[in-house]
């Protein structure tokens, strides 16, 4: 079925953010999705997720998120945590290629008064171990108003690089 | 520390690189300099972020050091047929090297 995704909003990383945001979300589609590729951070950091209203990312502690974490080198683990100020989507382990983190979200509800949930779907290797990890599951921004976006930011230090973008998923 | 301990190294911290290199944020295709609301927020995300590790970052260490199920029921299995200790050991070992913080 071609054409069923249309593109609303790009950022390429080339110089260090301490955030990037996808904006755009609007009543035009029901189900939107977010897909990054190749996030560096300069430092290890989780990488996390805000929905943001009218532009802006909002921190108040109305998150909540659940993933299973598969990992090829010891006991998957599981990663839950309610009333958090951001949702944590995955993980980079540095400034190069082979810490990248990649992470396709669909979100949904975000153009209603209700509560913006997502899917996260992510995954990463860590040439240290070496390991590949994924993690999958979902979360949600438990406020009953519409989202616009959202914004994607590290737990500590910068975004170095990395292509984001938001796209809507066209009705049938 | 406690966590308004972190906020003031955080707020040293990302000061410095404020004052520095700057910090910036990427909206529209465009690199802006981030505003005072933001970098107050950086500063309890960043405090927020140190203190759970403190608290909790020996969790996800001791996970990630444990053996997998399999290779602990092989040493449980193994120790109860040579009266040996290696999963005691090995669990002990994991717990010693990812202590819970006081």
């Amino acid at each position: 079925m071609a054409g069923s995704l249309i593109k609303i909003d790009e950022e390429i990383v080339t110089s260090a953010v301490a955030s990037v945001s996808l904006l755009g979300i609007d009543s035009t589609y029901d189900v939107y999705m977010v897909s990054y590729v190749g996030l560096r951070a300069s430092t290890g950091a989780d990488v996390n997720i805000r929905v943001t209203k009218s532009g802006t990312a909002q921190s108040d502690s109305e998150y909540d998120r659940a993933y299973k974490q598969l990992r090829s080198d010891t006991t998957f683990g599981n990663s839950s945590a309610t009333n958090q100020t951001s949702i944590q989507i995955g993980y980079s382990g540095g400034n190069n290629e082979t810490y990248e983190n990649n992470n396709t979200l669909y979100l949904f509800n975000f153009p209603t008064a209700e509560y913006s949930f997502m899917t996260i779907e992510s995954v990463r290797s860590d040439p240290s171990a070496p390991t590949i990890v994924g993690d999958t599951g979902g979360g949600v921004h438990t406020v009953g108003s519409a989202s616009d976006g959202v914004s994607i930011l590290l737990s500590s230090g910068n975004i170095t690089a990395g292509q984001f973008v938001l796209y809507g998923l066209k009705k049938a | 520390m406690t966590l308004e301990e972190f906020k003031t190294e955080c707020r040293s911290e990302l000061q410095a690189i404020r004052d520095g290199d700057g910090i910036y944020k990427q909206v529209n295709n465009e690199r802006l300099p981030i505003s005072d609301d933001d970098f107050e927020q950086m500063i309890i995300d960043c405090a927020n972020s140190k203190f759970d590790q403190q608290e909790n970052g020996y969790k996800t260490a001791r996970q990630e050091a444990y053996g997998s199920i399999q290779d602990q029921l092989d040493m449980q299995y193994w120790d109860s047929v040579n009266g040996t200790t290696n999963w005691a050991d090995h669990i002990a070992q994991v717990k010693a090297d990812n202590p819970k913080p006081e």
